[in-house]
């Protein structure tokens, strides 16, 4: 068993609060990636589970038992550093076998488990080497493999891949994985990567100035975020926003106005008594469509103009950035050089769409795919204009918002 | 050349004129020049004294009225007399046995406050630190009669009588560690606050408690520091004399140090000085072998001051 939960754990550094009392259960074999901001609070509350930071009020518990108080030795833990942290002056047999020569392991036990560990990380023939001639994916390794001899009930990750160069940072992450899959330890994997908590996790928590501010899994994070930070923070390049006002039928933005009103049948999830309501909405770039493409989605909104500013092509697809070009204002073509980011929508497009800058085009949001922030909260209001078809149970996804 | 001169002025001229034009169309020539004037400067100044001492030792005594820059007689033989009919060598592992001890006593200690002052935030640990190195500025004569009251055994507090440890090891070991400790806890603060946090925690992570990640993991990583600290405290003791002298009534089994048993060289009526050069000669050799042997992690500790991840 390894579980470990978090309830209402609370950290003040003098007068800054790290993290506010957060509660969090994560199961026994679960991979859950803490991610969010430098400075949110997702190190502090790793440091809060190894024991090498202390709450200042609220409990802590591994495996059913309450480890609030105990120092790291107690914990039954393994963590991974950011900076690796293997001891320079020890070689890499010395470096893995540490924990287990600390608890008195027999020799040949640990003998045994070293060699299964170097195994397991595809290290063997260096254990006598020191760190300091192993390569900086070699030293992660056994960083790792220092972790798992030990077979912890549950594994720390403070940023493991962070000092990786990009390529050996993907490869590791498919290793970190498969691995963790293996050993099936309950693993708490600290991130500022959005792409990676999204690729390893059973679930992620995004936290924002010490709190939670959405934890499920990846893809209902991405496509269910319970607010506008988790919006903007899940998903690269970041999701398009527009400040909008509810209205009877519609919400109005500044050029286009999405129709409420029900089609074929299907329902939209905003009342009447968010009528006048101060709105953001949000819609992911592969949301957008040119109205000249093909793939047009099944429910459109009303198309709006816009010229294209840039197109950055990234291989399998071309990110462009236009800027909406709206009926009810006249075109900004006196706009400052750099561009006003409200006044950007980026659009994803296929790669072969000829389109060129400073061309004009009309485009159209996916209104299956629009969400609705409260302004004034950032609480999400509805994921997507159109509701479920009553006799459609596969789209019963999006039947009601996200609570928290 | 314009104005006419004598040959005798345009010859010296000209080899004034030739010195200079060396010097500045040669300038790494007569950098080096220079540094070799101030080198040999330099260690003639600092080997003179041993050269004096050396010459003193081997010259007999019955010249020593006499005595020059070069011996007057040779006899090495001194060098025997002091460890065969003097206790020379009992002096000298008195001096070992305590600056041993001290440097001990310093580490250990000086090792959990440099760990505190190093690693550990807590208040009015800025003053604390000024405190001790404000402290360590003081003479440590200013102390003496005080220490001298309380380590000969006659200092009462309320129905406590301090123990008497005229003539052993403690009475020096004790203000000497006294006056080391706080720059050994000042370097040890220094070395031990450069090691990175991740390794500490990794340790703690892995097993050991705070301490055992200082033993374990620190202090190996300080080793540099660990021993810069070390042979500044034996050197420091090894040579002190006030304190010895006053502590013990001078004989080698009383734990007399070895600055003392020179000074008994010294008598009523006689000044043996041909020995006590002797003596200095190869009381000073303990020291050299262990600077000579430790050169590497000093020059290392004082230097770069620490190591990297």
């Amino acid at each position: 068993m390894g579980n470990v939960s978090l309830c209402d754990a609370f950290k003040r550094y003098d007068d800054i609060v790290a993290v506010n009392e957060m509660t969090l259960e994560i199961e026994d074999g679960e991979f859950l990636c803490l991610v969010g901001p430098s400075g949110c609070g997702k190190s502090t509350t790793l440091e809060m589970i190894s024991g090498l930071t202390l709450p200042s009020d609220g409990t802590i518990s591994i495996a059913g038992d309450d480890v609030t108080d105990d120092p790291p030795k107690d914990r039954d833990i393994a963590m991974v550093f950011q900076n690796i942290a293997l001891f320079p002056h020890m070689d890499v047999y010395d470096n893995i076998s540490f924990g287990l020569r600390l608890r008195d392991f027999e020799r040949a036990e640990i003998d045994r488990r070293v060699e299964q560990a170097a195994t397991i990380v595809k290290l063997d023939g260096m254990l006598d080497r020191s760190p300091k001639e192993l390569s900086g994916g070699q030293q992660q390794r056994v960083g790792i493999a220092r972790a798992i001899v030990r077979e912890p009930a549950v594994f720390l990750m403070d940023e493991p891949l962070a000092n990786l160069d990009a390529k050996l940072r993907v490869h590791m992450r498919t290793e970190i994985q498969r691995l963790q899959k293996e050993l099936d330890i309950t693993t708490v994997y600290v991130t500022h990567d959005q792409e990676e908590a999204m690729t390893m996790a059973d679930r992620i928590a995004i936290i924002d100035q010490g709190v939670i501010q959405q934890c499920a899994p990846p893809l209902e994070c991405y496509t269910r975020p319970a607010n506008e930070f988790v919006a903007t923070f899940i998903g690269s390049p970041s999701m398009n926003r527009f400040d909008g006002v509810v209205r009877d039928e519609s919400i109005e933005t500044e050029h286009l106005e999405l129709a409420l009103k029900p089609e074929r049948g299907r329902e939209y999830e905003l009342g009447d008594e968010d009528g006048g309501r101060d709105v953001s909405v949000g819609v992911r770039p592969e949301n957008v469509y040119l109205v000249s493409s093909d793939d047009e989605p099944a429910s459109p909104s009303a198309s709006f103009a816009a010229v294209v500013d840039v197109l950055e092509p990234v291989g399998d697809q071309t990110y462009a950035y236009v800027r909406p070009q709206s009926a009810s204002a006249p075109p900004s073509t006196d706009g400052s050089l750099m561009g006003d980011a409200t006044e950007q929508l980026l659009v994803s497009v296929d790669p072969d769409t000829s389109i060129g800058e400073d061309e004009r085009i009309e485009v159209v949001f996916d209104r299956e795919k629009v969400h609705v922030f409260d302004d004034a909260s950032g609480d999400a209001l509805t994921h997507g204009l159109v509701g479920p078809l009553p006799t459609d149970d596969a789209a019963s996804s999006s039947e009601e918002v996200q609570g928290d | 050349m314009s104005n006419p001169v004598t040959t005798d002025a345009a010859e010296k001229r000209g080899i004034v004129r030739q010195v200079v034009d060396f010097l500045v169309s040669e300038p790494a020539d007569t950098y080096r020049l220079l540094f070799y004037v101030g080198l040999v400067g330099f260690i003639s100044i600092t080997l003179f004294p041993f050269y004096w001492l050396f010459i003193l030792a081997v010259t007999p005594r019955g010249q020593l009225r006499n005595m020059g820059l070069v011996p007057e007689g040779f006899n090495p033989s001194v060098f025997l007399t002091v460890l065969q009919e003097y206790p020379l060598h009992h002096y000298i592992f008195n001096s070992i046995v305590i600056a041993g001890i001290t440097v001990v006593i310093c580490l250990v200690i000086g090792s959990l406050a440099g760990y505190a002052f190093g690693r550990v935030e807590f208040r009015g640990k800025g003053p604390l630190m000024l405190l001790l190195l404000l402290i360590s500025y003081f003479p440590g004569i200013t102390y003496l009669i005080p220490l001298f009251e309380m380590l000969s055994g006659t200092l009462t507090i309320g129905v406590f009588v301090t123990p008497d440890l005229y003539n052993t090891p403690w009475s020096m070991a004790f203000p000497f560690t006294m006056l080391s400790l706080p720059l050994t806890i000042f370097i040890l603060t220094t070395f031990y606050s450069q090691i990175p946090d991740g390794l500490e925690d990794a340790a703690r992570v892995e097993g050991t408690t705070r301490l055992g990640a200082l033993f374990r993991v620190i202090i190996p990583l300080s080793a540099p520091g660990v021993a810069t600290a070390a042979i500044i405290v034996f050197i420091g003791v090894y040579r002190e004399f006030f304190f010895s002298f006053m502590m013990t009534d001078g004989q080698p089994d009383n734990w007399a140090v070895l600055v003392y048993g020179i000074l008994n060289f010294q008598q009523q009526h006689t000044e043996l000085w041909n020995l006590m050069a002797a003596a200095s000669l190869i009381g000073i050799l303990p020291v050299a072998l262990l600077v000579i042997l430790a050169q590497k992690h000093i020059v290392r500790g004082l230097t770069s001051g620490g190591l990297k991840e």
